[in-house]
């Protein structure tokens, strides 16, 4: 299997916004990082690649399958912003939910995470803190050998701490070369992090889907002043953007604009900064 | 789907007290001014209102989302809901069953035949506001939804009252009033699938967001 997701000219119509031919894939055993703006349509891009919403046009591939059956479901792991079981259950009564709805629930995975991640077994998940409740829907997500693990959001609004725990999670799951990650999030710098490639999504169209070490080692951002700024070609730039003191641009050849313009101070591009540029800024794109 | 069933199972016993508590309070309150046995009129409708705490739990708890992505039907995500909502029916039914023994071994006027009219009349008017109920929580956002179930018991209500009067003017309900509520209970049941196809038709096409 070469891919663990393949989306292909994903179309779905809102009243005031279109979900735009999206087509990307998710390779096997590695983490693919999904950025935009809020209502971007990274999490309608899921939610149509689960099946919740009804896709007017395109092919999901899930695991060499387009059709989303029990048999797929059973080897996706899925995880949501916020809440995802009913509060009123507990971890333990959870695992008696999942092992009648999992064929392949493994209590002892389950509660080892749980362990892990030192979340109590038989306290109402009400009473949860949000990276308690974020921690038990991965371990719950984790707990049916799943080969594909995709998570909307799921570490927004949670401490550096608790991230980093969740990143960590993410990354030794990857270990396994059949195992791969589809995660959305607005927090670049988790990406950054754990990400092997980078898609990009705005107003409903994927601007770019690349590797992230080819972002971050070869894009650039030309920081100059005024006249500086007017004497570059511009069809070269990707995206500039005027800011208080000094012009900006992104350029996607970092070393080849630094020969062409030895005077100009380029600075390697942080995902955040590509995503401002390619959405605030002016150019080409 | 088992699984599923006994989630619901987990919510509704978390409010098994207050269930347990208001068939009681009717029980003893019904035995003072009217029949004792006519708490099986009230017994189903209170214990379904449990089903519909588990559709707006799952909505708030965002489980209804999740779910799609277990290996779980949607069709089957409607079937439990609508055989949670006949197991709460007839568990309710069981259960009020226990005051009207009660009553009836210290001589109240408890009767077979009342048993089987008031446990007619009961299934019968929730089978039927379920029918209206169930579907219309998958329709409608919470607060609608919430005013429909509310509404649907007395639809029920109305749909029978209205039957009955209609199958009075085909023969005297009075002197076959077991054989007209077996009827009642006979075009509930129908409607009661009938509704839970609509849900699972109109399921099939929602987009959960």
């Amino acid at each position: 299997m070469k891919n663990a997701l393949e989306i292909s000219g994903l179309t779905k119509t809102y009243p005031d916004f279109v979900l735009d031919h999206i087509s990307f894939t998710v390779p096997s055993g590695s983490i693919v990082g999904l950025i935009g703006e809020n209502g971007a349509g990274k999490s309608t891009t899921i939610n149509a690649a689960l099946g919740l919403v009804q896709k007017e046009d395109g092919v999901v591939s899930v695991l060499d399958r387009e059709e989303l059956d029990g048999d797929i479901k059973e080897q996706i792991g899925v995880v949501f912003d916020g809440s995802n079981y009913p509060e009123i259950l507990s971890p333990r009564k959870l695992n008696r939910v999942m092992k009648n709805i999992y064929s392949s629930w493994d209590e002892k995975i389950y509660f080892d995470l749980l362990k892990q991640f030192s979340l109590p077994q038989d306290k109402q998940i009400k009473q949860f803190s949000k990276g308690m409740k974020m921690k038990l829907a991965i371990s719950a997500a984790l707990s049916h050998h799943s080969k594909l693990l995709i998570l909307d959001e799921a570490t927004s609004g949670l401490d550096p701490v608790v991230r980093d725990d969740i990143l960590d999670m993410l990354l030794d799951f990857v270990q396994d070369e059949e195992h791969s990650i589809l995660v959305s999030s607005h927090i670049t710098s988790d990406l950054e992090k754990i990400a092997d490639y980078i898609v990009f999504i705005h107003e409903g169209k994927v601007v770019f889907e690349m590797p992230k070490d080819e972002l971050t080692e070869q894009y650039g951002i030309i920081k100059c002043g005024a006249a500086q700024f007017e004497a570059l070609d511009k069809s070269e730039l990707i995206a500039y953007r005027k800011m208080d003191y000094e012009w900006q641009a992104l350029v996607s050849d970092r070393e080849r604009m630094q020969k062409k313009y030895p005077k100009a101070m380029i600075v390697p591009a942080t995902i955040d900064e590509i995503m401002l540029l390619y959405v605030k800024g002016e150019g080409k794109r | 789907m088992k699984g599923v069933l006994v989630k619901d199972l987990y919510i509704a016993r978390s409010n098994i007290l207050v269930t347990v508590v208001s068939l009681i309070v009717l029980g003893f309150g019904l035995s003072f001014l009217l029949e004792s046995s006519a708490l099986l009129v009230l017994a189903p409708v209170v214990s379904t209102t449990a089903a519909f705490i588990s559709i707006t739990s799952d909505a708030a708890s965002k489980w209804n989302k999740n779910v799609i992505t277990m290996p779980v039907s949607r069709n089957q995500i409607i079937g439990e809901k609508f055989l949670f909502y006949i197991l709460l029916a007839l568990t309710g039914m069981l259960t009020a069953l226990v005051p009207c023994l009660i009553f009836f071994c210290f001589g109240g006027d408890v009767t077979f035949d009342s048993l089987c009219l008031y446990g007619t009349i009961g299934i019968s008017a929730c089978l039927l506001a379920g029918g209206i109920s169930l579907p219309c929580a998958y329709l409608f956002d919470p607060e609608k939804s919430q005013i429909v179930f509310m509404m649907s018991f007395m639809a029920g209500t109305g749909i029978i009252a209205g039957f009955v009067l209609l199958t009075n003017l085909i023969f005297p309900v009075k002197e076959h009033i077991l054989l007209t509520f077996n009827i009642v209970l006979a075009i509930s049941a129908v409607w009661f699938f009938i509704s839970y196809r609509i849900a699972v038709k109109v399921y099939q096409k929602q987009d959960i967001t």
